[in-house]
């Protein structure tokens, strides 16, 4: 009960100290408000060490030791300087991030932009809850560096990128500087897909012969390559014979006759004693299944039908769909 | 060049441009580490140098080889034998001399057991520690300059290892480090002068003296150690007279008086007895100067005769019942302080000699010809006439001023007298007082400088080591103890110039002489000679600068800060340069930035004031669409929606804008206006 209520206090503490803010849209800049610094560890022996050597100078009076002493605290305070101007005046700005299964390390891509004319050296970047900063990059005068920061993924739906820590102690060690910053980036997780699925739910009558199956199609010829067509229909021999600069195209292989049976991938026809994310997670293995052979398939879930159809963008709005299922912010 | 030699340096320069990352940044620090210790070598013992230079070359063969560091097992037992050679050398492991041999070796060490960023970060702090020992041999300008270096490539080397990717040249990295000592300097400087001082050591320096080697005045003089000081062209102070200075005849130094004589060696008093004051009347002019002392180790302060006044220091001088300034801590640091001097004065001139008995006392059983030649001269019922006769002697019996007197037996005054009858300023003293002694006239020997070197480049007048003298003062009734310095009457030229100037041509090439030519003992005319002025007063401005540790000058310095600070004259003056600065750099900014975005913010800010700014998400298109369906007079609308669309199409344009386009553009901004 105290832990609960001492971090509960600690988060506002944070939040209030470190101006931790909510999602900020866009590009951010990082002004002197935003950058922290402190000593670290070798800077407080460095502090240390000065303490001891003004004694020393002291204690014999030692003018030129005096000088050593100014100048070296002196040293401390321009690096001070330095650390926060390696980090100041940066901007951030979020990019893109993929869709990925449950369990898996979401990938976000960040891109630091310096557009003053001074060189960064040594930014950490790491996530917060990463711990130790596991990035580390240099951004040149006038040029931006991209990072791809992963964060563990455990439930599907939108995983919203957590609060990054940029440090830097750059250039003599005695200070790190560090920011927070909040991106507004998320990305799709898709559902977990079944260990250990069922086979396909080949739905419809078995044909006459009782042997149709999907690799038995009839070759109709070839068609040109059209987005979303599987690679493995593609016509490789055809296409190795093409010259791509004789205006080349890609083409793929036409089937007729089509599957002997109809493959509709319906959420609804699952058992409803099912757990609700087993389901999903299901259908996740059935479209990957499918997927992977080539099969057209349809689906259906909750109102959502997909005709049947094979290739990635297909792929892509199922699992989105199995993805955002009953999650209240469908987008 | 042989052609070899070049092909061995190009090799050796490619070795170390393809010498990986780690191992340039480890030969850096090794550098770094090797500027800090090398003026430590000038006072370890050999061994102590000899084992860090191993150590240090150990480490650079690790680095080039790129072999394993030594295993705990090895280093272990080297480093506690190297304790155990200190404690041997020193008899202590405590204490200052010790400590800064066990803080090297301790450097040199780490050097050989650094893992983590850890152990560099204690490698440099510990060469920093060891850069402020060095101030405890030195304080010189050179130190000065090899501290900035020192600093610049422990800075580099500190910053070496911060970065994590791409490294920039070494160049590079050494002007950032130079760029933030550069930096550091102003504030550095200020708290120089600014940063309250306490004064005075906080802790006892039991065997810091520091006597040991140091050149200077010894507090006894016996044939030849005088002689010894003559061969040094090292400085012992230097004055700065308030008004002219008075003529190098009259610049007799005056520090030590030396009562007793014990055959050979002529002693101060070792007896504290406590003795009715002297009266001692001055008159004359006063003269101040200024005296900046080099440190000697002992309890002496120098000042012309006579002192009047006794300087404020914190060693606490004060003038002994013979007129000598003493003070009761060494000087083992360079001080500086103002004295008052009368060239005309009467010492213990009323009355009777207090203990006249032990100005004449003679040890018994030496000496005897001498002693005899006394009696002879008591003969005179003058005693002025008893000094005219010796000195007379001095003059025309064939002695000789010389800085290698042949040895002499333990009747040092006959032998002197009327054997070699060469000899230096303490022969003649000691002869001199001797006789005088038997003669029954009070006399004893005053040792100090006499002379000194004017700078012309800044006023200083410099006493060097070779200037030590040896003199003689006599008590006569009437007048008090005066001063007759013997050596004049065999070389006169001493007292007009330097010491080893004024020796004759015969010793010219002998051994010793040898040192003074390479000391650059030339005219101070020629070029060499005021080359070395110039470097001189070089030196002395530097340690006039670093003495700057008086809080009275200090809070000078503080006030005429303030003074200048507190015109309201200088302060508009600095707010106009910072008004100009900022008004430059906003220019500038503005010139940096594209002129249709600068036309682009200031319609935002003129819209903004109608509330009809641009939304952070809105582009110039959507805007014009907005602010279309707003309430504006119809002509300003117009200007508002053309300027919008050119300003979009400029910028969504793949060729460059025509001239008139941004006049156009300012003209439609005017016209909304």
């Amino acid at each position: 009960m105290i832990a609960v209520i001492r971090g509960a206090v600690r988060r506002k503490a944070d939040k209030w100290l470190f101006q931790l803010r909510d999602v900020e849209p866009g590009e951010v800049f990082l002004n002197q408000r935003r950058v922290f610094i402190l000593p670290t560890g070798p800077g407080i022996g460095f502090g240390v060490l000065l303490l001891v050597l003004l004694i020393g100078a002291t204690n014999y009076n030692l003018g030129l030791g005096f000088a050593l002493v100014f100048a070296l605290g002196s040293c401390a305070v321009v690096d001070m300087y330095l650390t926060y101007k390696n980090l100041g005046q940066l901007h951030l700005q979020p990019g893109r991030a993929h869709p990925l299964f449950a369990g898996e390390d979401a990938q976000f891509e960040l891109t630091i932009i310096n557009r003053t004319r001074l060189d960064r050296y040594a930014l950490w970047a790491d996530f917060i809850q990463a711990g130790q900063a596991r990035h580390v990059t240099d951004v040149m005068a006038g040029s931006s560096t991209a990072l791809l920061l992963s964060a563990p993924s455990e439930r599907r739906g939108w995983l919203a990128a957590p609060r990054v820590r940029l440090a830097t102690r750059f250039p003599l060690g005695l200070f790190g500087a560090w920011c927070y910053w909040q991106p507004d980036a998320r990305a799709l997780v898709y559902p977990f897909p079944e260990a250990v699925a069922p086979p396909l739910p080949m739905s419809g009558a078995p044909s006459e012969d009782g042997t149709g199956h999907a690799g038995h199609d009839d070759f109709a010829g070839i068609r040109s390559y059209q987005p979303g067509d599987s690679l493995r229909h593609m016509a490789w021999r055809q296409i190795a014979r093409l010259d791509p600069s004789l205006g080349g195209q890609l083409v793929t292989k036409d089937f007729e006759g089509g599957a002997v049976e109809e493959l509709m991938l319906d959420f609804d026809a699952l058992p409803v004693t099912l757990d609700l994310e087993l389901r999903l997670s299901r259908m996740t293995r059935w479209v990957l299944d499918a997927e992977q052979r080539a099969l057209p398939y349809g689906f259906r879930m909750q109102g959502q039908e997909f005709a049947a159809a094979v290739g990635a963008a297909h792929q892509a709005a199922c699992l989105r769909a199995l993805a955002l299922c009953n999650d209240g912010q469908r987008a | 060049m042989t052609a070899p030699a070049i092909a061995t340096k190009g090799r050796l320069a490619r070795l170390a441009l393809q010498l990986p990352r780690d191992k340039a940044d480890t030969l850096l620090l090794l550098a770094a580490t090797l500027m800090v210790l090398g003026p430590h070598a000038a006072h370890l013992p050999l061994w102590v140098s000899l084992v860090c230079a191993c150590t240090l070359a150990w480490r650079g063969l690790i680095t080039f080889r790129g072999t394993r560091m030594p295993p705990a097992w090895v280093l272990l037992p080297l480093a506690v034998g190297a304790m155990a050679g200190i404690f041997a050398t020193y008899n202590t492991l405590l204490g200052r001399e010790a400590g800064v041999a066990m803080a090297v070796l301790l450097v040199a060490f780490k050097m050989l057991e650094m893992h983590a960023r850890r152990d560099l970060f204690v490698v440099i702090f510990l060469c920093f520690f060891l850069l402020l020992t060095n101030f405890f041999y030195s304080q010189s300008i050179w130190m000065g300059v090899m501290m900035v270096l020192a600093i610049v490539a422990l800075l580099s080397a500190q910053l070496t290892f911060q970065y994590s990717g791409a490294v920039p040249p070494l160049a590079r990295r050494l002007l950032l480090g130079a760029k933030i000592l550069g930096l550091a300097a102003p504030l550095a400087l200020l708290l120089f002068f600014l940063f309250p001082r306490i004064q005075g050591p906080l802790w006892g320096m039991p065997g810091d003296a520091g006597s040991s080697g140091r050149t200077g005045l010894s507090e006894n003089m016996s044939p030849g150690n005088i002689s010894d000081l003559a061969q040094s062209d090292e400085i012992a102070f230097r004055v700065r007279f308030q008004g002219r200075a008075p003529g190098q005849a009259q610049l007799y130094w005056r520090a030590i008086v030396l009562g007793d004589f014990d055959g050979r060696n002529w002693t101060h008093e070792r007896r504290r007895a406590r003795r009715p004051a002297t009266s001692l009347d001055l008159n004359g002019t006063p003269l101040d100067y200024q005296v900046t002392l080099e440190p000697h180790g002992r309890r002496w302060l120098f000042a012309l005769d006579m002192p009047g006044s006794v300087p404020a220091l914190p060693e606490q001088a004060a003038l002994t019942a013979n007129v000598e300034l003493r003070t009761s801590d060494a000087i083992n640091k360079r001080i500086r302080y103002d004295v008052t001097s009368f060239l005309s004065y009467k010492l213990d001139a009323k009355g009777d000699l207090p203990e006249a008995e032990r100005w004449l006392a003679l040890p018994r059983g030496f000496n005897p010809a001498a002693m005899q030649a006394g009696l002879d001269l008591q003969r005179e019922s003058d005693p002025a006439k008893r000094v005219e006769r010796v000195l007379q002697q001095f003059r025309n019996d064939g002695y000789v001023y010389t800085l290698q007197p042949p040895k002499l037996g333990p009747n040092s005054v006959d032998d002197f007298l009327y054997r070699s009858k060469a000899g230096f300023c303490e022969h003649y003293a000691s002869a001199f007082v001797f006789l005088m002694r038997a003669a029954d006239v009070p006399a004893r020997v005053v040792t100090g400088y006499q002379g000194g070197e004017r700078n012309p480049v800044d006023g200083f007048v410099a006493v060097r080591q070779s200037d030590a003298h040896a003199w003689a003062e006599i008590w006569t009734r009437n007048t008090g103890w005066i001063r007759v310095d013997p050596t004049a009457a065999v070389a006169p030229a001493r007292l007009e110039r330097s010491m080893a100037r004024a020796l004759p041509p015969g010793d010219q090439f002998d051994m010793a002489r040898l040192g003074s030519l390479i000391n650059l003992q030339v005219d101070g005319d020629s070029l060499i000679g005021r080359l070395r002025f110039q470097l001189s007063a070089m030196n002395n401005g530097w340690n006039q600068w670093v003495l700057n540790d008086d809080p009275e000058r200090r809070s000078g310095m503080l006030a005429s800060l303030l003074a200048a600070l507190g015109n309201w004259r200088n302060l508009a003056a600095l707010a106009a340069i910072a008004a100009l600065i900022y008004v430059a750099r906003a220019h500038q900014a503005r010139r940096q930035a594209d002129p249709f975005d600068a036309l682009y913010s200031a319609l935002n800010v003129q819209l903004g004031r109608l509330g009809m700014a641009r939304a952070p998400d809105e582009g110039p298109n959507a805007w014009a669409r907005r602010l279309a369906g707003t309430t504006l007079a119809p002509e300003k609308k117009e200007a508002l929606l053309r300027f919008l669309q050119l300003y979009s199409a400029h910028k969504y344009a793949d060729h460059p804008p025509d001239a008139a386009l941004l006049t156009t553009m300012k003209r439609l901004l005017g016209s909304f206006r």
